[in-house]
């Protein structure tokens, strides 16, 4: 187990690196004014450029600005935004709780119709179920996130008034206590959805496949054997043996959320890391574009190891060896 | 495609891959998914070549009516400054299909040819190799291509670029697998044995063989670079001189509280789009993974 | 629904069974027009190659096929005079678990949940009320199946035991119902030589102790030999010949009944009766495979 999590260790260091190194190498490649490249549409005085060449090593060799760029990630330090005003690091930290919360908010709802959808089309001898849960998780999957975001504002926040149209609370809030709760769900619930209509569907069909492998182990027609009703081979055989990809699954997708994050974060104006990644390319602040790819990075490759880690100790025929 | 050479002379590997390409496509059309794909793609296609027959306005002129509500003269109403959406939607039609099977294509190559060395040569090539398509993968696609578009710009062909970026590792992956599978299998060790070249070994003798899943690969891939662009274009980053569905939407984003055909029709477009190739691609491999399944959980 | 026994009728009979399976293109006709019987506390073997449509001849029986597209299932399977074509799942699911019949299967690494630990699977296959708790019963079942250290076993995952001790598990789960009827696809098929006398002495000795009938399947004729009064020979999907061990063994009919001895005394030692009684030759010892 010991020698697993090294090993794994061994793999993401070099390839953090390696990441870093690329987004570095291409920034230097930008044409035109380095400079310029780096801090975005804002003018910049003599001075100005003076202090930021010397403090960004764009005069010397490619080798020290990247051993420069290191150094300061070791300390914490992901540039400056001179669009915002801020340490990228800190805007980052801002950010990213938000959207973490709609992650967890919009698995919430996703995980559970998953599985279920995953299990059912699965497990039935219906042909015409599994074929119309498949056809509805297709036809989920290949509806553009954005869009389905628009809709969903367009029909329940305009058309039936149910929900807010954007933004993570009013402008004023006067609320407290439960009322306050009440009012932060009113307000991520669109959100979420559009969400969970964005990973819903992988995890469907991964389960969908998890249950289809399982059952057709040998251990199920053991369970059979023994006279189990058809729920208690499925949840003592079927959900625990199916559940494991799933969970790298889920693992994965918490790490490349950012993805989504990026549209949605956009038509809802969610004021968390994607909008503020949009917003810093958009004005061409390259400096925050790039601590925030960097940051996503170095945060896929830690989750995608924990859930490595989770999956070894879950495995039983990991976790004791054979 | 014609085999001038004496009757008893065998069909060069490509005319042969070309042939079960041609009966590969036939068959799609006849499976269920298949042939529903292919009628979309046909439709697509059609609409993306006569645009200028089919749609009634130019896109791009402004003369009617602002975010008028979808009627007779404009089916799919207009945009804020008066464009036919309907004109809009059919002119992005080409667009989105240029750059879905240009990305698709330069993938195929790109992610191809490294899997392909990667896969035949093994050893440190595959290594390095691998690891470079590793480190692309790591990373959500739109991400990269957002880093591509800030750093670069966004004109036509860096998009193009910063989308095969993005997709290349999938393929690359795919060929991989294919290339160490056949490379021990018997006709290469038979080309082996009669000195034939590496790059015949590796382009006539085994790429025929490994193509089949590559395609379908290739099919969800330009699905994927058809959303990218339109994701671009929804956030206002594609090349402003292209009419695209993701430009549209972004456009739609402001006004969608007061004029949802602005939304309705081109994410339809997109969804369509979509949908199309990714049925196709089932279709595909429908045929070039035939398996058995079992159904369901017996008593 | 409990059903008394046919008065002189067997136990298990089968008639004119065919179960022919779809795999991709092909027709497989597995098993094509079968009929055999077993009594009460009978023990029979059913031999033949790999092929040969045993195994599956084996779950047709027990309604335990996996999920492949049946092209065809005919015929007629009576246990206890209860047609198993035509009862309900919950009929069925009674007879699994109190006092019907139980499966063990060739290889108990892949038909033992590698997620779960040993004791908890064996307990799933309890049925019936008792007063004893359920953690004694188990030991006990897991006792009975031959476990040395049963407290200790009932910890493990399947993949921490050796290929023996996964059987006899196997076992255990069969026996947990009190079955009278135990089928053995290949029970020893997978374990090493010594292993396998040892499992063959398990079963035998279960046979005797509690009057259970047996139906062994496996190709080799030495273990067939070892645990069965009466013997079909399986080929191609059809019954080639049957009869009584020792009629068969000192006069096959078929010629490829006789393949299948020589095949087999070449590595065995002589075959006794189920009761462990008469030999007709020195035995030699250490079975070489």
């Amino acid at each position: 187990m010991l020698r697993f999590v090294l090993f794994r260790l061994l793999h993401a260091i070099p390839l953090l690196i390696a990441i870093i190194f690329v987004i570095l190498l291409m920034l230097q490649l930008i044409p035109g004014d380095p400079v310029q490249a780096m801090v975005g549409d804002f003018p910049v005085s003599p001075d100005f450029r003076a202090a930021i060449t010397k403090q960004y090593h764009l005069d010397d060799p490619f080798f020290v600005r990247v051993y420069s760029y290191f150094l300061n990630l070791l300390h914490g330090d992901f540039g400056y935004s001179y669009q915002f005003q801020k340490p990228v690091l800190d805007l980052i930290v801002e950010t990213a709780p938000r959207t973490i919360l709609l992650t967890l908010v919009g698995f919430l709802i996703a995980i559970p119709v998953g599985v279920t959808i995953g299990v059912i089309s699965g497990t039935t001898r219906n042909k015409a179920v599994d074929r119309f849960w498949t056809s509805a998780t297709l036809i989920v999957y290949a509806i553009p996130t954005f869009w389905f975001g628009q809709l969903l504002v367009i029909v329940l926040a305009v058309h039936f008034g149910w929900f807010p149209t954007q933004g993570m609370g009013p402008l004023v809030s006067r609320a407290h206590g439960w009322s306050w709760l009440l009012e932060r769900a009113h307000y991520i619930a669109l959100p979420a959805l559009a969400f969970a209509a964005y990973e819903g569907p992988r995890f469907a069909r991964i389960m969908r496949t998890s249950v289809a492998d399982t059952l057709g182990q040998g251990y199920i027609i053991t369970a059979r054997a023994k006279g189990l009703t058809r729920w208690a081979i499925i949840r003592g055989h079927v959900l625990r043996n199916s559940s494991l990809p799933l969970v790298t699954v889920v693992g994965y997708a918490l790490g490349s959320a950012l993805g989504g994050a990026v549209l949605l974060e956009t038509v809802f104006t969610w004021p968390g890391l994607g909008l503020l990644l949009v917003q810093a390319v958009r004005v061409r602040d390259n400096m925050t574009v790039v601590g925030i790819v960097i940051f996503a990075a170095l945060a896929i490759i830690v989750i995608n190891l924990l859930v490595d880690l989770l999956y070894a100790a879950l495995d039983p025929r990991i976790r004791t060896g054979s | 495609m014609s085999e001038l050479a004496a009757p008893s002379a065998e069909p060069r590997p490509l005319a042969r891959a070309w042939r079960n390409l041609r009966t590969a496509i036939g068959n799609i059309a006849h499976t269920r998914h298949g042939g529903a794909g292919c009628a979309i793609l046909l439709l697509l296609a059609l609409v993306a070549v006569f645009a200028p027959s089919i749609a009634p306005y130019d896109p791009l002129q402004q003369a009617q009516a602002s975010l008028a509500p979808p009627s007779l003269e404009n089916f799919f109403g207009t945009d804020n400054i008066g464009r036919d959406i309907f004109s809009l939607v059919i002119y992005g039609t080409r667009t989105s299909l240029v750059i879905g099977l240009g990305a698709s294509f330069g993938a195929l190559i790109l992610g191809g040819t490294v899997g392909m060395f990667a896969g035949y040569f093994r050893g440190a090539v595959e290594a390095i190799l691998m690891r470079v398509a590793e480190l692309f993968q790591t990373l959500p696609v739109i991400v990269i291509v957002l880093l591509t578009v800030a750093l670069f710009g966004s004109n036509f062909w860096l998009l193009l670029a910063a989308v095969i970026l993005a997709i290349w590792p999938a393929e690359a992956r795919l060929v991989y697998g294919q290339y160490i599978k056949l490379r021990r299998m018997d006709f290469v060790a038979a080309a082996k044995v009669a000195d034939l070249s590496t790059a015949h070994i590796m382009l006539r003798e085994i790429l025929p063989s490994a193509i089949p899943p590559v395609i379908v690969q290739a099919a969800l891939d330009a699905s994927v670079a058809i959303l990218i662009e339109a994701s671009l274009g929804f956030l206002g980053l594609s090349d402003p001189n292209m009419v695209s569905w993701g430009q549209i939407l972004h456009v739609a984003q402001d006004y969608m509280t007061v004029a949802w055909w602005t939304s309705f029709f081109p994410g339809a477009a997109i969804c369509l789009a979509v949908v199309g190739l990714n049925l196709f691609a089932d279709g595909l491999n429908e045929i070039v993974d035939p398996h058995l399944r079992g159904r369901g959980l017996q008593p | 629904m409990r059903a008394t026994s046919v008065e002189g009728g067997p136990l298990l009979s089968v008639r004119n069974l065919k179960v022919h399976l779809r795999v991709g293109e092909t027709l497989v006709r597995a098993v094509d027009g079968i009929d055999f019987a077993v009594g009460e506390g009978e023990s029979i073997g059913i031999v033949g190659e790999s092929g040969s449509g045993k195994s599956t001849l084996a779950r047709a029986i027990l309604k335990l096929l996996p999920n492949v597209e049946l092209a065809a299932f005919e015929g007629e399977v009576h246990f206890r005079g209860i047609d198993l074509a035509g009862i309900s799942e919950r009929a069925l699911r009674d007879l699994r678990r109190h006092r019907g019949f139980s499966m063990i299967f060739q290889d108990p690494l892949g038909y033992l949940n590698p997620t779960k630990r040993v004791g908890a699977q064996v307990a799933e296959a309890i049925g019936g009320e008792s007063s004893t708790p359920v953690g004694d019963r188990v030991q006990k079942l897991l006792a009975d199946a031959g476990l040395p250290s049963p407290s200790q076993v009932v910890r493990r995952f399947p993949h921490e035991l050796s290929g023996g001790m996964r059987q006899r598990v196997m076992i255990a789960m069969a026996l947990a119902s009190e079955p009278v009827l135990l089928v053995a696809d290949e029970p020893t098929t997978a374990l090493d030589a010594t292993v396998q006398l040892q499992v063959l002495e398990t079963l035998r000795r279960l046979h005797r102790d509690r009057k259970m009938a047996m139906v062994i399947i496996s190709h080799d004729l030495g273990v067939i030999a070892e645990l069965c009064d009466r013997i079909y020979v399986m080929r191609a999907g059809k019954m080639v010949e049957s009869g009584d061990t020792l009629e068969i063994f000192e006069s096959p009919k078929h010629p490829y009944t006789a393949q299948l001895i020589a095949l087999s005394t070449r590595r065995h030692a002589a075959p006794v009766g189920a009761n462990g009684a008469f030999p007709s030759e020195a035995s030699r010892p250490g079975a070489a495979r």
